[in-house]
């Protein structure tokens, strides 16, 4: 067993972090977000130039074929610095989608960075389970008709490629979209990237994969994995910041974390840390050896989500008053960490599932 | 990364799953089923071991020039695995798990001699005289005198919390031989190797759980010879803390929790949960239930890349940071036990759980040891350094 990175890995790493440190300060990060388009084609640019959006899809496509270890380990770094571009809407969502349904001409604009995508799939509260999805394709001349609602589409209002689920027959199917066919409510997520919701009615589609249930659980399952890396590089940049603020704030005469209260809460997110990184490591071997499960999805998503609650709740609590306002990274970071929570299932559906053993035999509608 | 497992290590782990099936007693397999603690019913856990010992195995950590079994990490965790799931009774971990690597490390040539191919064996059993009444977490302050008179200390004071010490032919114990500064720099660190001598009392203490696992012992004039020390005079400190990154560290003992837990959800499935249905079925168990299933996975996946030799195991909170998730584990997954078992675990079943006992259990076998094992368990947080004590030395870490 060997659950560390490369040495091409950890240089990878480096370099994303080394770039980012240069021109993503949290400052600089803000402003991006609060611009206009909500993110920097300059940034994106630097990106695409470090291969990033090439990474996890094949050669034939003009991708590096990296692995998902590979990405887990970008994606770690893209969460402790906020990113809020398009690479988990585009690279990570639309592209992992459009890689299971071998859809090469279109995964080769995303992997270039040219095209951003975006994939319409959570409806209502969100869908844990693709079996779940209500938006019905029908049949109409030569192509499809979509009809539905897709919620908190990362990207959803500004997209270049569209991937859309939808039910055909009795299952799951998979459809492209022109972006600008259905009814978008743009908003800025709490975590500042941009989303939509998305009305579809009788909305015109092609469709790419038909009975795609088995194949969206899993290309969902690892892009799954990939926004559980981001929650835990937020977490671990949550963790780092307080430390080192509860080793200088002073109180009393002294740092705050020399009390014992404060002491033993920051061991505690240190504890939380470990655990949720531990999980995501050992999730990300697993994936790459081809043996990733429901369950092991199910633990994965539900630890990001609650450790990762935990540790931005006393991040902020250590932090006292300043915790509180938009100006440090600290309540973004948390945001981030909630975020992710909050799609694909939260934490409590997912410990449910495994409580009651559904974690094997998924759901179904009725 | 690489999770691969190899055909290789299949082949062990039916070798290994073949001796498990064939060579406990079924004494032992009833001591199994009645383990309630870290420390299982005494006769028939050393009797086990001693049969491992005959097979080889009784110290797969150690290694192999002192009898270890050159196992690779995920062989001794695979044997872990196969272990817990026959539910063995855990071998007892004063010996294997503290003094002998200990004297490996620190002791004589002599010492390493004399004393581990019995505890290695089996033959002999290892109490643990640390705590006293007025040194607990405060250690250091432990005031049991050995004073120097020709070749040997002379003992006076007592130790508690010295586990089976009623059954121990044999004690490892921090002594004041100085009270001159820093309280820290008058302990040696002594080994008794028997505990039938003058002026030696042992007396049992009865847990909250019936059970007499602890002990009070107590030194009147006790001689031990002064070559019976393991490091010099008055730097038993240092040699204690050695021995405390043992007792923290420990190995897979995640298995042993997934165990519990299976049994747990096992039984749940026939238990009426008050609502209709099992209490499986019900979504409040559902959601602890499943809480406990990730922070278990969460557990075994940290204790995976620790023993893998992942940074994560280098860090020096992580003896700490592993004492702290295994112990507040085993109690949560003790309180999920007694709820499952509900009023059946009211019964005091002290006599049926004695092996070979006359006195018929009440329910089943997880009624029998759920109270037991929970009440136990309050223990985990509190011996081998208090759990707030372990925060205090996480948090020291984390403070620039």
């Amino acid at each position: 067993m060997d659950f560390t990175f490369t040495e091409e890995q950890v240089l990878l790493r480096d370099t994303v972090t080394r770039s980012l440190e240069r021109d993503y300060s949290f400052e600089a990060r803000q402003a991006i977000a609060r611009s206009e388009r909500g993110w920097s084609p300059e940034v994106w640019a630097r990106l695409v130039e470090l291969g990033l959006t090439a990474l996890p899809f094949p050669e034939a496509v003009g991708g590096l074929n990296g692995s998902i270890v590979d990405v887990v380990a970008v994606a770690e770094v893209f969460g402790a610095h906020l990113l809020v571009e398009p690479w988990v809407a585009s690279v990570v969502l639309a592209g992992g989608v459009l890689a299971a349904v071998e859809d090469q001409d279109t995964l080769a604009r995303i992997a270039s960075g040219e095209a951003i995508g975006a994939l319409a799939h959570e409806e209502g509260r969100g869908t844990p389970d693709p079996a779940l999805i209500t938006t019905t394709a029908e049949r109409s001349g030569d192509g499809y008709a979509l009809t539905g609602e897709k919620r908190v589409v990362l990207h959803g209002a500004s997209a270049d490629v569209l991937v859309v689920t939808a039910r055909l027959d009795a299952g799951p199917a998979v459809f492209l979209v022109d972006p600008s066919a259905p009814a978008a409510t743009g908003f800025t997520t709490v975590d500042g990237r941009r989303a939509a919701h998305l009305r579809f009615d009788a909305t015109p589609a092609t469709l790419l994969a038909a009975d795609a249930e088995q194949l969206l659980r899993e290309a969902l399952d690892r892009a799954l994995v990939v926004l559980a890396a981001e929650a835990v590089g937020a977490t671990g940049e949550l963790l780092r910041r307080t430390a080192e603020y509860a080793s200088t704030r002073e109180q009393f005469g002294v740092p705050i974390g020399t009390f014992q209260t404060v002491a033993h809460r920051l061991a505690d997110m240190k504890i939380a840390y470990v655990k949720a990184r531990s999980t995501l490591l050992y999730t990300t071997a697993l994936t790459e050896a081809g043996r990733l499960g429901p369950q092991d999805v199910a633990v994965l998503k539900a630890q990001v989500g609650r450790l990762g609650r935990l540790v931005g709740e006393y991040a902020i609590q250590t932090h006292g008053g300043v915790g509180m306002t938009d100006e440090l990274p600290i309540g973004h970071l948390h945001k981030r960490i909630l975020a992710v929570d909050a799609m694909f299932g939260p934490a409590d559906h997912h410990l449910r599932r495994l409580g009651a053993g559904l974690a094997w035999a998924p759901a179904t509608t009725g | 990364m690489d999770i691969a497992p190899n055909a290789d290590l299949e082949k062990f782990r039916e070798e290994v799953a073949e001796f498990l099936d064939t060579a406990p007693t079924p004494e032992i397999r009833e001591a199994g089923r009645k383990t309630t603690s870290v420390f299982g019913p005494f006769d028939q856990v050393m009797a086990w071991h001693r049969i491992l010992h005959a097979r080889g195995w009784s110290a797969p950590d150690w290694p192999v020039e002192h009898g270890g079994t050159g196992w690779s990490v995920e062989q001794r965790y695979v044997f872990a695995e196969e272990y817990q799931k026959r539910g063995l009774p855990p071998l007892l971990p004063n010996g294997l798990r503290m003094i002998g690597p200990l004297l490996m490390e620190l002791g004589t040539p002599e010492q390493q001699a004399r004393h581990l191919p019995g505890i290695l064996s089996g033959e002999d059993y290892w109490t643990q005289g640390y705590s006293e009444p007025g040194a607990g977490s405060d250690l250091a302050s432990l005031s049991t005198m050995a004073v120097p008179d020709g070749d040997d200390y002379v003992l006076n004071g007592s130790k508690i919390w010295t586990t089976y010490a009623h059954h121990a032919n044999r004690m490892f114990l921090l002594v004041r031989t100085s009270r001159e500064g820093r309280k820290q720099r008058g302990i040696t660190f002594l080994l008794l190797d028997r505990m039938d001598l003058p002026g030696l009392e042992v007396r049992p203490i009865i847990g909250l759980d019936g059970a007499p696992e602890q002990c009070e012992v107590f030194f009147t004039d006790v001689r031990v010879p002064q070559a019976n020390r393991v490091g010099a005079e008055n730097d038993g400190w240092s040699v204690a803390k050695q021995l405390l990154k043992h007792e923290r560290g420990g190995s897979a003992h995640s298995p042993m929790l997934r165990r519990r837990l299976e049994v747990a959800r096992a039984v749940a499935a026939e238990t009426p949960s008050g609502f209709g249905g099992s209490l499986a079925d019900d979504p409040a168990f559902q959601r602890d239930l499943g809480e406990l299933e990730a922070e278990l996975a969460s557990y075994e996946h940290f204790e995976k890349l620790a023993i893998s030799g992942h940074p994560i195991a280098k860090d020096p909170a992580y003896p700490s940071l592993n004492k702290v998730m295994s112990s507040e584990l085993t109690q949560r997954i003790s309180v999920l036990m007694t709820r499952v078992v509900g009023l059946d675990g009211l019964a005091d079943q002290r006599e049926a759980l004695h092996v070979g006992s006359e006195v018929e259990p009440l329910g089943g076998d997880l009624a029998l040891v759920a109270m037991p094992y929970y009440l136990n368990s309050r223990a985990t947080t509190i011996y081998a350094g208090t759990n707030e004590v372990q925060r205090d030395l996480v948090a020291r870490t984390l403070r620039s």
